[in-house]
């Protein structure tokens, strides 16, 4: 016998777990899904009641959504209108148009450039005057100016972009008069931000409420079946063991609520769509309305399943000291 | 299997529940713990399992010093602890079964394995044929008896019981005594707490006497011939 041979140290007795099989999260993810299901159907009316506040609260949410979704496309259409138009006194020869317009186009936040000739300008004229145009008898269009009209990118309507843009754009030789409505590019912009602050603002007050209300309701629902958890506790479960289940079935709740809220908005825009028109002003179907995007849409499916799962998970917490 | 080691526990500040408790309890022991109401006797029992860590001494489970476990490695200690409440702790929306199976399910037992072994240990305490109603539907016999189901179906070392015969009749008392000496024979500790003389007088091998937290008595049966009664 090797008597150099490695002692064994002496075994000390632990309350070490033993390995089972279907051990470990994988292995028993299909067991807490099946028991999230069986506590499920145990208790409907709590997971009614749960489900359906997790619905309502993501209902005014997602409402809060679709209309500040549809207020930030009416405001990027009306920003369309942000311009500016650099006038000539004298017709631009051919040559000239395309210096020009290749100058200008260099500028950075152009989308856009198109020439106004003195003709084009007059039948607009006319056009506004509509009705009136024998005010315009006599009058011939080389009296109206040349002029260039400049729609900028997105990023560049702001009222100080268009400002920096015009003082570059001044520098070209040959531009001398410049408009660009300063006090409506000025009020519209103000009007866009507050809008955004206010949208955020109540927004962020909506979500609080609403995380508020699901992890009380949550709450409440793991508290009436706080002798579950405590028997559990009592024969031996892990905290993963207890908690995985009722983490799974937040997730379940969270989801289901957020699957309702989106279908019940989609039947309340259907509604408002087809309804609407006979007590407001404008048509709705025609007015470029439109549903929320589906990346909102997955959002807040996303949304609720982190909401159930959250609202059981801090719930959890207060109950479970294993 | 058990030993106290000095053992105090206070509540609060000035209110001790336990002072200075030294106790042995060998492996296939069957010890009753008596004395008045607030001697200490739940407080002791609930030192075993973990529900409560002493403020001084030691509490040994088979070599293992369970004031120094980790809140992770209090389940693991529970797996080899039966425990029988007084007020039963059972479930009252589930079934006999699910109650029961709820054991094995935690140690991560087999679907199949679980009906057996359930069924098996239902049959044992006489309740099989009520495995499907919910133990709201039975009477406290019947609950206890699933109580004690719960706590003996994954075979524990130890059984731990708190008033088990509280509220019930002569027959059903000698019923679950009876469980509590089949339990004993197959090498299971029991510890039973109770106040209930009668019970006590009866059966016991050795009893442990509290009084205001400390033990003022221990008595040992030299024989054990009340087992002719099983």
């Amino acid at each position: 016998m090797n008597k150099w041979k490695k002692k064994q140290p002496a075994t000390t007795k632990t309350f070490k777990r033993p390995t089972l099989a279907g051990d470990g999260f994988g292995g028993r993810a299909g067991f807490f899904l099946s028991r999230a299901l069986t506590n499920i159907r145990q208790n409907v009316f709590v997971n009614v009641v749960t489900v359906g506040t997790i619905t309502l609260a993501l209902l005014i949410v997602s409402l809060f959504l679709l209309v500040f979704v549809n207020l930030e496309s009416a405001a990027e259409n009306w920003s369309e209108r942000v311009q500016v138009t650099v006038y000539f006194d004298k017709d631009l020869t051919i040559q000239d148009q395309s210096t020009f317009r290749e100058k200008i186009s260099m500028l950075p936040g152009v989308s856009h450039v198109s020439y106004v000739t003195r003709d084009e300008a007059f039948k607009r004229f006319k056009n506004r005057l509509k009705g009136q145009e024998t005010l315009l008898d006599g009058v011939r269009s080389e009296v109206l100016p040349t002029s260039f009209e400049i729609a900028l990118k997105r990023s560049y309507r702001d009222t100080v972009s268009v400002e920096n843009f015009v003082t570059v754009l001044k520098r070209i030789p040959g531009i001398t008069e410049v408009q660009y409505g300063e006090e409506w590019v000025r009020r519209f912009n103000s009007f866009l931000n507050f809008m955004r602050l206010l949208g955020g603002l109540l927004g962020g007050f909506l979500v609080i409420a609403v995380i508020f209300i699901v992890s009380n309701t949550i709450k409440l629902t793991i508290y009436s079946r706080r002798d579950e958890l405590e028997v559990m506790a009592l024969v031996g479960a892990t905290s993963f063991f207890i908690k995985a289940p009722f983490l799974l079935e937040g997730l379940i709740q969270g989801m289901v609520g957020a699957i309702l809220s989106v279908v019940l908005l989609f039947g309340l825009y259907e509604g408002f769509l087809h309804n609407a028109g006979s007590f407001l002003t404008f048509n709705p179907v025609t007015s470029g309305l439109s549903f929320l995007p589906l990346e909102y849409v997955a959002g807040l499916l996303l949304a609720g399943a982190l909401l159930g799962f959250i609202g059981s998970l801090t719930s959890l917490k207060r109950f479970i000291s294993v | 299997m058990i030993q106290l080691h000095n053992v105090s526990l206070a509540y609060q500040q000035d209110a001790s529940a336990l002072n200075n408790i030294d106790l042995k309890i060998g492996k296939g022991e069957f010890v009753f713990l008596t004395g008045p109401s607030g001697a200490g006797k739940t407080s002791l029992l609930r030192l075993l399992y973990g529900a409560l860590a002493p403020n001084r001494g030691q509490v040994l489970i088979d070599g293992q010093n369970i004031t120094r476990l980790s809140v992770s490695q209090i389940p693991l200690l529970r797996r080899s602890i039966g425990v029988v409440f007084q007020d039963f702790k059972l479930l009252q929306n589930r079934t006999v079964f699910e109650n029961v199976a709820i054991t094995l399910e935690v140690l991560g037992w087999g679907r199949a394995d679980i009906g057996k072994k359930t069924m098996h240990i239902l049959k044992q305490m006489g309740i099989e044929s009520k495995y499907n109603l919910v133990t709201q539907r039975l009477s406290g016999g019947e609950q206890q008896r699933v109580a004690l189901a719960r706590a003996l179906v994954n075979d524990p070392k130890i059984l731990l019981a708190d008033e088990p015969t509280g509220n019930l009749d002569d027959a059903n008392k000698n019923q679950i005594l009876n469980i509590f000496k089949e339990a004993n024979i197959r090498g299971t500790t029991v510890v039973v707490a109770t106040h209930d003389r009668r019970l006590i007088e009866q059966s016991y091998k050795r009893l442990v006497t509290l009084n205001k937290g400390e033990i003022v008595e221990q008595v040992e049966k030299e024989t054990a011939s009340d087992d002719q009664d099983l």
